[in-house]
């Protein structure tokens, strides 16, 4: 089953090297053990573009779609068994780019 | 039986609806047609057609392979180990971390402790239908993120058995001192559950210590339950209860529990502790006998696992006893800041400001702690002792 592990950050701003070689370890990690599926870091709130079609004419808005101090700064998605395998493995992510992160399932 | 089924069917809302679904068929047509022979038998049997039955009806796509795999899948009787596992899987899938804390309450009473939403709802002074919808998404949570139906791993087994042990003091707690003015102050049924879960637990776990300090804990203070509330509707302190009406089986019982974590020799935990306090309390036929220093020797073991300003509280009430109300008051408004809003800080000053003959400050003290407490049989304690201050 796959896991949406979602990285937020509060305003920190983008990773220091030691993050950054964290991560790196952590990415390997996943990778060798088989649960890597996808992952990447996301361009900030900054470089976001809002779009939104549903009406009569597509709408295209300078920024996040949500004005937030928190916002999306990457992700990992994962291939695991279940929850708490999903867990284990998040709070190591958390740890490693020193972030929250949320976890929740795809359908 | 929750347990097995879901187990079998992998699905706690399936295993719970067959069950209640078995459990009514079961009173109508023993009604009828008398009790079976085998009377368990006839409950899983029928409780596992029925959720066959509504895997058929509900999932129509994949239900060819399942039903195969359930019709054939021909179980013998579970030996009583299994069933026991099943169980302890259950109480742990309730109690997972992955859950807020009053949602593990609500669903532990729900499946493992089988009262109704209506009482739960009642217990926690949440309305019915809000209850429902916390239990229909804790369901919901465990399907669609796959929380797994499993006892934990050997490492992640002690922070999980903790986790399930908060829950049932939790239960525990809001029985013996109910929250509410609707409520009675004292609820047994509440507490009765929560001691009939702990004893579950450590029928599964014998040799977890905090498993058997907490069931000793809850015995030891069950035991007072009856001395507890006066006639008027009061709550009668420790201090003020007649010792006579306490349950000396349930004290006997949380006694030899206290003496043989002591004998087993390994440092204990918080419930451990806070039970041998309680058994210092009930091992002294009138108060005068207490043993204060023991009390005292013990909360400072325990401040040291836990040193949390409650506990520093209820340690500085043991210590007025040793070393004067003074000295108790000094220590207690150093915590001052942080207990503010807890009423059992401004009843404790309350108490040590009027031993000091400080009128005044104890009134204020006491109306303090009426404004903040919850409970009614406590309430009404400690409005008396404010207007006996005259």
């Amino acid at each position: 089953m796959q896991y949406l592990m979602s990285v937020i950050d509060d305003g920190t701003g983008p990773a220091t090297p030691v993050e950054d070689a964290a991560i790196d370890v952590f990415n390997d990690r996943l990778q060798t053990e088989g649960y890597w599926v996808f992952a990447g870091g996301l361009g900030g709130p900054d470089a976001a573009t809002l779009i939104d079609n549903r009406g009569e004419q597509a709408i295209v808005t300078d920024g996040p779609f949500l004005e937030s101090k928190e916002y999306l700064a990457g992700f990992w998605i994962i291939e695991a068994a279940d929850l708490d395998v999903a867990l284990k493995l998040a709070t190591e992510g958390s740890r490693a780019c020193n972030r929250k992160v949320e976890v929740r399932p795809f359908l | 039986m929750v347990a097995s089924l879901a187990r079998r069917f992998g699905d706690l809302d399936l295993a719970e609806e067959a069950a209640a679904e078995a459990f009514a068929t079961a009173v109508e047509r023993w009604r009828a047609d008398g009790v079976p022979p085998s009377p368990g038998g006839w409950l899983t049997t029928t409780a596992n057609r029925k959720a066959i039955d509504r895997i058929r009806r509900e999932d129509k796509r994949a239900g060819k392979h399942q039903e195969a795999r359930l019709l054939y899948d021909h179980d013998p009787p579970e030996p009583a180990g299994a069933i026991e596992d099943d169980r302890l899987r259950l109480i742990f899938i309730c109690c997972h971390p992955a859950l807020g804390v009053d949602t593990r309450v609500a669903l532990t009473l729900r499946l493992v402790g089988g009262l109704t939403v209506p009482e739960i709802a009642r217990a926690f002074l949440v309305q019915e239908k809000a209850m429902e919808k916390r239990i229909t998404r804790a369901k919901d949570k465990i399907r669609t993120a796959r929380i797994p139906y499993r006892v934990p791993s050997a490492e992640d087994l002690p922070g999980r058995v903790s986790g399930v042990l908060a829950v049932l003091f939790l239960i525990f707690n809001e029985g013996y001192l109910a929250t509410g003015p609707g409520t009675d102050p004292v609820r047994h049924d509440l507490t009765a559950e929560a001691i009939r879960l702990t004893r579950l637990i450590r029928a599964l776990m014998p040799d977890d210590g905090e498993v058997a300090g907490l069931l000793a804990l809850m015995l030891l203070t069950e035991a007072r339950r009856t001395a507890r509330v006066s006639a008027a509707g009061e709550l009668v302190t420790l201090d003020e209860q007649d010792r006579g009406s306490w349950d000396a089986a349930l004290i006997a019982e949380g006694h030899r529990l206290v003496r043989e974590r002591l004998a087993a020799g390994v440092a204990p935990g918080r419930y451990q502790i806070l039970a041998a306090i309680s058994a210092v309390h009930t091992s002294a036929r009138d108060v005068r006998d207490t043993d204060w220093s023991q009390v005292v020797a013990l909360y400072n073991q325990l401040i040291t696992l836990d040193p949390s300003p409650v506990i520093a509280l209820n340690r500085a009430i043991a210590v007025a006893e040793l070393d004067g109300p003074e000295v108790a008051l000094a220590v207690i408004d150093r915590l001052g800041p942080r207990l503010d809003g807890y009423h059992a800080f401004h009843a404790a000053r309350a108490g040590l400001l009027r031993r000091l003959g400080r009128g005044q400050q104890s009134r204020a003290a006491y109306g303090r702690a009426i404004e903040l407490a919850g409970n009614t049989a406590e309430i009404a304690a400690l409005t008396r002792r404010r207007d006996q201050l005259g």
